[in-house]
């Protein structure tokens, strides 16, 4: 399992992208919007995300 | 004229369908791609026993309850089996549909963590998290996108569409 464990972390992928697409259509009628905007949350999503990811780590590492 | 009520019921039977009955076929497409994709997929990671439901007091017995699926049941068809198979449990009788969604015995609960490992929680999270998008298409449905074609970048963050049953208040 252990060599399986961080392509685990790819899973979040999907997720990010079906949300961002999700919610754009939701708000949005028009294609080309939605797609523009489906892509610019899905890129702020897995920045945060990382952001987030990284901030753990730097503490985790310090305890 | 639509009725949007129906739409809505529609949007959460199958998710797209209530798009699919206003004309919005693109957006019924994405809907149902995406939502019933996204709920598939997690079923089948925590090899289809991660969805199921069991009649008990929250309050009494919170370590027994299921907490996700009041998330997952608003996927609508596709999560109602167990929604009918926990109702029959409760009153006793045997699981319809060769045990579909029906709660799977505590031995092989139990066994799924070992098994399967971080892939039961993705399932959970990812059948739960498609549930929860189809809310934000079922509200889509009944009340139209929060801005329309035609507007620009600068209006888009003013201006609501006219699509809905409270179109002609915002128009």
């Amino acid at each position: 399992m252990s060599l399986l464990s961080p392509n685990l972390y790819w899973l979040a992928l999907p997720l990010v992208i079906v949300v961002s697409i999700v919610y754009s259509a939701s708000r949005h009628e028009a294609w080309p919007r939605i797609w523009r905007r489906a892509i610019r949350l899905s890129v702020l999503i897995m920045t945060l995300l990382v952001m987030a990811t990284a901030v753990l780590l730097f503490f985790n590492t310090q305890v | 004229m639509r009725s949007p009520y129906l739409a809505a019921f529609l949007a959460w039977l199958v998710p797209g369908l209530g798009h699919y009955y206003q004309g919005r076929r693109g957006k019924a497409i994405l809907y149902a791609v995406c939502i019933l994709g996204l709920y598939f997929v997690g079923l089948a990671m925590g090899d289809w026993k991660i969805v199921y439901w069991r009649w008990i007091n929250p309050f009494k017995y919170s370590d027994k309850f299921c907490l996700y699926y009041p998330g997952q049941f608003w996927v609508g068809l596709a999560a109602l089996p167990a929604l009918i198979q926990g109702t029959l449990s409760y009153l006793g009788h045997e699981p319809i549909l060769w045990g579909y969604l029906a709660e799977p015995p505590q031995i092989v609960i139990n066994g799924l963590h070992p098994r399967l490992s971080k892939l039961v929680e993705i399932g959970t999270i990812y059948t739960t998290i498609a549930g929860l998008l189809n809310v934000l298409a079922i509200y889509d449905a009944f009340d139209g996108p929060a801005y329309s074609d035609d507007e620009d970048e600068a209006q888009s963050d003013t201006q609501p569409a006219a699509i809905g049953p409270t179109a002609g208040a915002r128009a």
